[in-house]
């Protein structure tokens, strides 16, 4: 009974199916845990958490100069900056909007470096689905590769305030 | 696997906490079973589909 | 089934277990269905923190509803602002008051009843009952007013109304105390002898699941004061990555003492419906234990796609510590069946694999629930829950619906479900009130099941398509960048809503029938009606 106080020397060393599953259940454990060093090394899509502390004026400062100096277009009043490939890239997440709108080259890598001006926000490029967190004071830098050419849709994730739903931006990859 | 034995209260208490055998539970091993097997599909299906996004560090 | 019920006579064993312990003459009863000896005072609580879950289990419901009838698109009910006002009444009603005051109760419960024990300190029990209710009621009343729509997580420097952070910090030191009264209860039954050699098995779980819960605390603690200093403006800046870090060694360490005391409750109805005996003490306390020793560092699996923190300290902290705590509820998710069906085996049930299963007590709503709650649990929540945190694979799942799907499962099929099943036989056993309605509460537990773990499936599959949490308008109309996803996304969406219909049906066929019984049912005078 699970209610009763159990008899002396309770402790014994599993036995039957009970001991193979737990033998089973070990070993899969073993696995997942295996599973994440493994894919750190081996796989091609890691978080990092690269990040360095930043001043939210700062990060404004350097985001108007990357795009001062890497603008190649403008769309729905935003500007298009495309860095040089395995440049950095700038962008900067506030209620309700990111800014710029970021073109890159399919195959190439950037450092790209995403704050918050005020409060947290989330980073989701859809609709490949790839999701980080995004937060003022930090200066969080993903090296990024595009695999394929197209628009994606990116989209805040955290909730932000009564806009949150509304806070969009786009990258544009060219082939 | 023992069969379990047709015993007064006593024994069944003694055995409650022996955990030596006495037990049977075939049912619960293949469900549990299942549930490995669901989990390592789902697992490596969501490895699968990590493995397909952008290249990111 | 009647025959399986351990209420009918002879099922149960041990009237000389029901000792009196350290009870002074007149402030016990000894129960006449389980034989166990019910402290008068713990009684009390048990039956008004038990009253007050249910409250704002109703009260979470109506906004679960709201929510659902808002997020099936081809509905979308509420405006934005009280979708994000009622998600954030809905986390914290649920998932803190409804689960708390239970808790609270079930503690009490073991701690008295099972190791035959006076409560330790009536005035802490009213005590911390009282911060609990004040701050509860603090709570929903300065989110209603809408000075708080910040969701439960409340990040940091998102900013709510001071009342909002005191009032989690009053509910907070409230549980504690209960948890403290608890443990004291324990330790003067020890003292007193109360009970010989071990604790059963389901106080220990309940010794987890308080351990568990001290340390979740402090960390709440932790971080509610400073930010509520902050919002008071006394300190002026809180950091928002260390605001994560130690809001999720709460929020996260919540979910564990859940888990263990859902598991304890798995094992106590397993007793009360099937008479099942646990199979290795040994194995069972020692899953228990891995829940101890290898759950904090888990509180990472929220910061898997943070800045600031390493990918070496992420899979350090996933991998290593958390694992073993999965290892733990794999060996209860075998267990615990193992010993209905040896139960259920030894009753004469031994038809092939799953005769026993097919013999079960389906019909009692105290056995259904358990078993869904299992089911639930283990196949869909304990899968996702593992996989979603695996740091890189909660790149494609972070902040997504996946993760409402997930613990949609875990913390509502699961430990919620769980809950329910106890309570069918906690009113007539503590209340000693019959349930009217009988065939409504046989069938709840299927109906809530149903309805959740389609809900669950609908976020997941919609979530994989990209579709955020916590977001008014899947399509961002209005948005200066428009927004596009598969399709089938509005299918998926159709199932949550639906699902999350049905399943708050489930929920007033629950709440419905608890209420009249425990105002207005007829009086249990001896043993309790077997289900
Ligand atoms: C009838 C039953 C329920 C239904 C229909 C339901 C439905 C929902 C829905 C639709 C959401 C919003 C998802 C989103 O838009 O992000 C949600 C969020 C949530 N639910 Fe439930 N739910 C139910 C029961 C529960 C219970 C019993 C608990 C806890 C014990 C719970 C805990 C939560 C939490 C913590 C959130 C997240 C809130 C946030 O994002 O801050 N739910 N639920
Ligand atoms: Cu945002
Ligand atoms: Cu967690």
């Amino acid at each position: 009974m699970s209610i009763e106080s159990p008899a002396k020397n309770w402790l014994h060393a599993p036995t039957g199916t009970e001991r193979a599953w737990i033998g089973l259940a070990l070993l899969w454990c073993i696995v997942l845990t295996l599973a994440m060093p493994y894919w750190h090394f081996k796989g091609k899509q890691n978080s990092t958490g690269e990040a360095y502390t930043v001043e939210p004026t700062r990060f404004a400062d350097r985001v108007q100069q990357f795009v001062d100096s890497n603008k190649v277009g403008e769309v729905n009043g935003t500007p298009i900056a495309e860095p040089p490939p395995g440049g950095d890239a700038y962008l900067q997440a506030q209620m309700w909007r990111f800014y710029p709108v970021l073109q890159f080259k399919k195959g190439q890598t950037y450092r790209l470096h995403i704050s918050s001006l005020d409060i947290q926000h989330g980073f989701a490029v859809l609709p490949i689905n790839m999701n980080f967190q995004v937060l003022p004071g930090y200066d969080h830098v993903l090296t990024i590769t595009p695999t394929m050419a197209g628009e994606f849709p990116i989209l805040c994730n955290e909730f932000c305030g009564i806009g949150h739903h509304q806070m969009t931006g786009r990258i544009i990859v060219t082939e | 696997m023992t069969k379990e034995e047709k015993s007064g209260d006593l024994i069944e208490k003694e055995s409650e906490h022996r955990g030596d055998g006495l037990h049977h539970a075939p049912g619960t091993f293949t469900l549990t079973l299942i549930l490995l097997v669901s989990f390592v599909v789902y697992y490596f299906a969501n490895w699968k589909a990590l493995a397909d996004v952008w290249h990111v560090r | 089934m009647t025959t399986l019920d351990p209420t009918v006579e002879g099922a149960l064993p041990e009237t000389e277990a029901a000792g009196r312990g350290n009870h002074p003459p007149g402030t016990f009863r000894v129960c006449a269905t389980t034989g166990l000896t019910v402290d008068l005072a713990a009684e009390k609580f048990i039956k008004i923190n038990a009253v007050f879950a249910v409250v704002f289990l109703l009260l979470g419901g109506i906004a679960a509803l709201l929510l659902a009838l808002t997020r099936w698109s081809a509905v979308h009910l509420l405006n934005a602002e009280w979708y994000y006002r009622m998600t954030t009444f809905h986390g914290l009603n649920m998932l803190i008051l409804w689960i708390l005051f239970m808790e609270i109760g079930i503690l009490y419960f073991a701690a008295t009843a099972l190791l035959k024990s006076r409560l330790a300190s009536v005035k802490a029990g009213w005590a911390g009952f009282a911060c609990m209710a004040v701050g509860a009621i603090m709570l929903d009343a300065v989110i209603l007013a809408g000075k708080a729509d910040v969701m439960m997580t409340s990040y940091v420097p998102l900013r709510a109304h001071p009342t909002f952070y005191l009032a989690i910090i009053l509910v907070a030191v409230g549980t504690l105390i209960g948890v403290i009264n608890f443990l004291a209860t324990v330790y003067i039954a020890k003292r007193d002898k109360t009970y010989s050699g071990s604790v059963p098995l389901v106080v220990f779980g309940a010794i987890t699941a308080a351990i568990i819960a001290v340390s979740t605390l402090l960390h709440g603690a932790g971080i509610m004061i400073p930010t509520f200093l902050w919002s008071i403006d006394v300190i002026d800046h809180v950091d928002p990555a260390a605001y994560r870090l130690v809001w999720w060694g709460l929020g996260h360490q919540s979910q564990q003492v859940n888990v263990a005391a859902m598991v304890s409750v798995w094992y106590l109805l397993g007793t009360l419906t099937v008479g099942a005996k646990v199979l290795n003490q040994g194995v069972s306390r020692t899953a228990f234990l891995l829940y101890i020793l290898f759950i904090n560092l888990a509180s990472a699996h929220h910061l898997l796609v943070d800045p600031g923190v390493s990918a070496g300290w992420k899979i350090w902290n996933t991998s290593y510590a958390m694992y073993l705590a999965v290892l733990a509820s794999m060996i209860h998710g075998y267990t615990v069946p193992a010993a209905v069906e040896v139960a259920l085996r030894k009753q004469g049930h031994t038809k092939g694999l799953f005769g026993w299963l097919g013999a079960a007590p389906w019909k009692n709503p105290g056995f259904s629930g358990f078993f869904l709650s299992l089911l639930i649990f283990g196949f869909i929540g304990g899968i996702t829950g593992v996989t979603l945190g695996t740091e890189q694979i909660n790149i494609i799942a972070h902040n997504t619906l996946r993760i409402p799907g997930h613990f949609h499962a875990t913390v509502v099929g699961g430990t919620s479900l769980a809950f329910m099943a106890l309570a069918y036989y906690v009113v007539p056993l503590i209340f000693r009130r019959e349930f009217p309605l009988r065939w409504m509460c046989r069938a709840q537990p299927y109906v809530f099941a149903a309805g959740i773990v389609l809900m669950s499936l609908g976020m997941s599959f919609a979530g994989s398509y990209g579709v955020s949490r916590r977001s008014w308008d899947v399509e961002a109309s209005g948005a200066l960048h428009p927004v596009s996803y598969d399709p089938s996304v509005h299918v998926w969406l159709g199932v949550l809503g639906i699902g999350g219909s049905l399943a708050f049906v489930g929920l007033l066929m629950f709440v419905v029938p608890t209420v009249l019984a425990v105002f207005f049912g007829k009086r249990v005078e001896a043993k309790m009606p077997a289900w």
